[in-house]
């Protein structure tokens, strides 16, 4: 079920497209990888890919809610609630 | 669950280092022969990785301004800026700045660090104002925001356009409307030396109603035609609204400020907790930036001095087919391969007798790799002699530095 709704989840496959080239080790990526711990991105890196991501959608994630932010999963959540927002 | 293991991953890199060999993170200097020398681990080196870009550390004037400040005011002033710590010193030194800057009024902080913190958590409430900062702002400007609890937005460094973009999606949206928007950015960035494009930043301010604060911690001194700093290099010093700076590099001490025009920014002394909850700059450090300003008012020579050696040195660099991270200027980057190479570059260099600054991911933008020169006023032509060749032995013997050759 989590995986067929993945699927249809476009603002996750964009994230994890944008993720790939960071993921050294070649992690699998779900909603629940921790950016930090289990894809070792630094803090700073994080905030540059939100730019990436940022950008692709036409909206501004403040540095608040990304540092609130730990999984895949968190950011597609803030996405898709910037995006009900600033609609 | 230990408190410790969130160091763990950054602890072994700091080690790595110490294990290699030379840790760049805790090199001391045993001895301080001047303003451009030192001696390490019994050897002496020519400093080139400080913010003493004026050279006053060892000015008569100032050594001895800061010696009759202890005798006749004492050694600290136990007490902070706000309650029991505001000495005629403080005040005389806010003035001065105010006049030379060229803005109505000033507040001293403790360091440069609290000024911007206290600044900028003080002017920014959560709910009632959004910030928005540079991408490669200082930890300190960062750290302000944090403090504030405002809504912080990012955009992308030196980018007037980006800017724009992200002010005008809040301008269509009405979670935001009659929220106040404050702009931060720095004049010369610390660690490749690259400059904000300030006027552009100030017509996008504006046109979105939104406030400029201006950090000049590392161009106050160098840039502009009296030394005030990038915005007064771009003609708009009279129109930004914040002005912050520190006394740790061009004034040779310890301490901080904000300059404005707005009566408003007064408020601050009973608003920035960094300001009211820590004791007040030292007599001697007060009395040490005060002297340094005057020389710097005084003397046009310092500025023509310190960019005559930048020139220098960054034309050298480029000739070893060395890739610089922003044209001629006192902060001269010199961008490496990689964390490896930047380690090993930094090391040759220390054993050549010359210091520099290694920064590398996750402290530096766009995940690079650089060694960081600063040049110093002060700097002779036999020290630049020494740090150009040490370079040119570097290029010779790391091929992978150059870009061209
Ligand atoms: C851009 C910038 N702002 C502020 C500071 C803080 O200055 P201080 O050393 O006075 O705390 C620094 C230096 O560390 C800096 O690079």
């Amino acid at each position: 079920m989590a995986d067929i709704q993945e699927d249809d989840d476009l603002v996750f496959h964009k994230i994890c497209a944008l993720l790939e080239p960071l993921n050294h080790k070649g992690v699998k990526l779900t909603r629940d990888t921790d950016l930090v711990a289990d894809l070792e991105i630094d803090s700073v890196s994080v905030l540059d890919i939100v730019m990436d991501i940022e950008d692709n959608y036409d909206l501004s994630i403040p540095v608040n809610t990304i540092s609130e932010t730990r999984t895949i999963g968190e950011l597609v959540d803030a996405i898709h609630a910037l995006k009900k927002q600033q609609a | 669950m230990s408190l410790f293991d969130k160091f763990q991953k950054n602890a072994v890199l700091y080690n790595a280092l110490s294990e290699a060999g030379r840790n760049p993170f805790t090199v001391q200097m045993d001895e301080i022969l001047g303003p451009t020398r030192a001696i390490v681990k019994g050897k002496e080196i020519v400093l080139a990785g400080t913010n003493n870009y004026l050279g006053l550390t060892f000015r008569e004037e100032v050594v001895s301004a800061a010696q009759a400040a202890v005798a006749e005011q004492g050694a600290g002033t136990t007490g902070s800026r706000f309650a029991n710590g505001t000495y005629a010193s403080h005040k005389a030194l806010e003035r001065a700045l105010a006049a030379f800057l060229g803005f109505s009024r000033c507040i001293v902080f403790s360091t440069g660090y609290q000024a911007n913190l206290g600044a900028i958590s003080a002017l920014a409430a959560p709910g009632k104002d959004v910030i928005f900062i540079d991408a490669d702002c200082h930890a300190c400007i960062y750290d302000g925001c944090q403090l504030s609890g405002a809504e912080t937005v990012r955009f992308r460094h030196n980018s007037p356009e980006d800017l724009d973009r992200r002010l005008s999606r809040l301008d269509g949206d009405e979670k935001y409307a009659g929220m106040g928007k404050l702009v931060c950015i720095e004049g010369m960035y610390s660690m490749f030396g690259d400059v904000a494009p300030a006027k552009e930043f100030l017509d996008v301010a504006r046109r979105h109603g939104a406030y400029l604060f201006v950090d000049e911690a590392h161009s106050f001194g160098v840039y502009g035609e009296s030394g005030r700093g990038v915005v007064e290099a771009q003609g708009v010093i009279d129109e930004i609204d914040f002005y912050s700076g520190t006394f740790s590099k061009s004034l040779v001490s310890i301490g901080g400020f904000v300059a404005s025009n707005h009566p408003e920014l007064d408020y601050l002394r009973f608003s920035a907790r960094p300001y009211m909850f820590t004791a007040s700059p030292s007599p001697a450090n007060v009395a040490a930036a005060t002297a340094a300003l005057q020389c710097i008012a005084a003397e046009p020579d310092l500025r023509k001095r310190v960019w005559a050696n930048a020139r220098r040195v960054h034309e050298a660099f480029t000739q070893l087919g060395l890739e610089t991270c922003a044209p001629p200027g006192p902060v001269i980057a010199v961008k490496l391969p990689d964390r490896e190479t930047a380690f090993a570059a930094w090391s040759f260099l220390i054993d050549k007798g010359v210091y520099v600054n290694l920064a590398i991911p996750p402290g530096t933008p766009n995940a690079a790799s650089i060694l960081r020169l600063s040049v110093s006023a002060a700097h002779t032509n036999d020290d630049l002699d020494i740090v150009i060749d040490a370079y040119g032995a570097m290029a010779e013997t790391f091929a992978q530095a150059r870009v061209t050759a």
